[in-house]
């Protein structure tokens, strides 16, 4: 735990940092006549970040010191992070196909596919669970919010 | 108080459309609440892209009965699977499964059943009777006041919704630095767009509510998958003794006013939320029972104290949101962005523009408790069938529906790509223990509170001596700093309690 909150303490200090002398100075724009400047409430923001995230670095550091645990380790379960990381990739190849085809066509196979690699092998199942929310889908989208197939 | 527009209201809840909007509200998120993994804030984001073409009305109760529908259902499977389908159930399970396990799972899903329907129907009221006067006065506020109760409510909810106030701040941080991205709408300049037009009107609510609530909750049920598929479910089987009687009906009726009673002040308080609620009732009807030997070996008051203090937070956690416009919990800020959309501001405004609206959700809020009451009763032995569905097989569909919500939206693979960096972001912060609800909150309240500030600044030239002259805006500017440092000395205890324990890496 203090390993983990001292990187996530880091990251979010880090993130208000970039925030607070990079893109509020260049993308949050100014008006010198206002009284009070369209970067003032996102600069608040990214002190609380820098501080918060800071604090919470902090103790983690200090605990990591008192129980003598480094930062770094090496017991890096690799099966735990592809397991953790498949979905997520599964999720994103199925966005870029969306470039190309429309969700109710392809929805069935995104289902399934997703079912079949959970571990399920009952094909009813299979074919029950991945035909029927696309049918939804086509329905809920044509008949009744009449925006067509999405 | 406007009696034609509540006769309206009344009749407009007595529609046809009216009945099949909000049943099929109740109806969905008794299932949602059933399956366990999914939760109610899940079932709302996924929800509210289907709301778009319903009158606003329609729409919101649906959601509200949704909302009702999953604090019911969640009970079923803490009882049958002694895993509850929401965090609020778990006090329902610490004797609703050791009742379902000796033999009487019916009764016990009987009486989790009534003490919901009840506690539900009178926060409901209470709501009615306390959100309307409260928005009158609210109404009479400034922009100094609503800034200073906006900034209180936040570090209220930063403090309670997650065990270490500097993760629950950074969040919220996170939630207000992402809420300014869009146009100034002092300037009318993009600010933080980054060349991106698509960032114009803001991240998309949607797409920040579905990824950090549904699609994020997916990826971690995914990865739960490879240590726990099993799915044990009490059967429910027709006995002749295994009902619900009166003489069990005259025990829990104390336990279910006084846990309404505990559900209606938790949830009008932001932050805390329904988990608090339940516990704190079923604490408080243990303390009080005659015999605290027999909680937790499937005491029939121990479920009736956890369900109808979990389903009365939910009217209750109204009260701040129709009474000031500041949502208490994930639920309540996803009922505003679902207002937002529908162009209608939720807050004391809504009585003075909106009257009849309002009445309308109040009097749909009351048919949802009543159509919870039949669905929970007549389809106890389908619901029990749904506790069956392996959780694998929820999570492909559910994350198909996350994606077609935004392609509903309209936001195309912009919005995609959107919902996809919340999940991670909603995935890391629930790993993390960041609070996802502050930031949630955050993220809605922040358009709100940078006008109040802003107005506030315009109106006082930047003198902060006007203060003294606003009693109430001084009051919460001063409740936020003492909340602020009571949290901040909790958090340093709780981390000296914890130094003790073995450190885990």
């Amino acid at each position: 735990m203090p390993r983990s909150d001292f990187w996530s303490g880091l990251v979010v200090a880090g993130f208000g940092l970039l925030a607070l002398i990079w893109m509020i100075p260049n993308y949050a724009g100014s008006n010198p006549f206002a009284q009070m400047p369209p970067g003032l409430v996102p600069s608040i923001a990214a002190w609380i970040m820098i501080v918060c995230g800071g604090i919470v670095a902090l103790k983690g550091l200090v605990k990591l010191i008192v129980s003598g645990i480094s930062p770094l380790t090496t017991e890096i379960n690799w099966s735990a992070i592809g397991w953790a990381l498949w979905p997520f990739l599964f999720v994103a190849v199925a966005i870029w196909f969306m470039n190309f085809i429309k969700i109710t066509w392809f929805g069935a196979i995104l289902i399934g596919l997703m079912l079949f690699l959970l571990g399920e092998r009952r094909w009813w199942l299979i074919l029950g669970c991945s035909v029927v929310p696309p049918v939804l889908l086509y329905f809920l989208s044509v008949y009744m919010m009449r925006i067509g197939v999405v | 108080m406007d009696f034609s527009a509540v006769g309206a209201a009344a009749a407009e809840a007595l529609t046809l459309a009216s009945f099949i909007g909000i049943g099929g509200g109740v109806l969905l998120g008794y299932v949602v609440g059933v399956v366990p993994g999914l939760s109610r804030s899940v079932a709302i984001s996924i929800a509210i892209p289907l709301t778009f073409y319903m009158s606003p009305y329609i729409a919101i109760s649906f959601l509200i009965g949704l909302s009702k529908g999953t604090a019911a259902g969640s009970a079923v499977s803490a009882i049958l699977l002694n895993a509850p389908g929401e965090a609020s159930s778990a006090a329902t399970a610490l004797d609703g499964y050791p009742l379902a396990k000796q033999g009487k799972p019916k009764t016990a899903l009987q009486v989790g059943l009534i003490a919901s329907v009840m506690g539900d129907i009178l926060a409901t009221i209470i709501l009615i009777f306390v959100a309307i006067p409260f928005a009158r006065v609210a109404l009479m506020f400034g922009p100094y006041e609503m800034a200073a109760i906006l900034a209180f409510a936040l570090v209220f909810i930063a403090g309670l919704s997650s065990g270490n106030v500097f993760k629950g701040l950074a969040a919220g941080g996170l939630g207000i630095f992402l809420g300014t991205i869009g146009l100034d709408n002092q300037t009318g300049l993009p600010r933080l767009t980054f060349g991106y037009t698509e960032l114009m009107d803001g991240m998309p609510l949607i797409a920040v509510a579905i990824g950090t609530l549904a699609l994020s909750e997916m990826f971690i049920q995914s990865e739960k998958l490879r240590y726990d598929r099993a799915n044990m479910s009490v059967r429910l089987e027709n006995r002749a003794d295994d009902h619900i009687t009166m003489p069990i009906f005259k025990r829990i009726l104390p336990t279910i006013f006084r846990g309404t009673g505990i559900g209606t002040f938790v949830g009008a308080l932001p932050g805390l939320g329904p988990s608090v609620g339940s516990f704190m009732s079923y604490g408080m009807a243990q303390k009080a029972a005659k015999q605290p030997e027999l909680f937790g070996k499937g005491e029939p008051k121990g479920i009736a104290a956890s369900e109808s203090a979990d389903n009365a937070v939910i009217p209750a956690a109204l009260i701040p949101l129709f009474g000031l416009g500041i949502p208490g919990n994930v639920s309540a800020a996803l009922l505003i962005g679902a207002f937002a959309i529908h162009g209608i501001t939720v807050g004391p405004l809504l009585l003075r523009d909106n009257p009849e609206l309002l009445y309308s959700i109040f009097a749909g809020m009351i048919l949802a408790s009543l159509i919870m009451l039949v669905l929970g009763w007549y389809g106890l032995m389908v619901f029990a069938q749904i506790t069956r569905v392996p959780p694998h097989v929820v999570i492909p569909i559910v994350i198909f529906f996350c994606l077609a919500g935004m392609m509903l939206q309209g936001y195309g693979t912009f919005g995609l790509i959107i919902l996809m960096a919340f999940a991670l972001l909603g995935y890391l912060m629930k790993k993390y223990d960041y609070s996802f609800v502050t930031f949630l909150v955050a993220f809605i309240i922040t358009p709100m509170l940078e006008l109040n500030l802003r107005q506030s600044i315009i109106l006082s030239r930047g003198n902060w001596e006007i203060l003294l002259n606003r009693p109430i805006a001084l009051f919460f500017i001063v409740c936020t700093l003492i909340a602020l440092i009571a949290l901040i000395i909790r958090t340093f205890q709780t981390d000296k309690a914890a130094a003790g324990a073995p450190v885990s890496e």
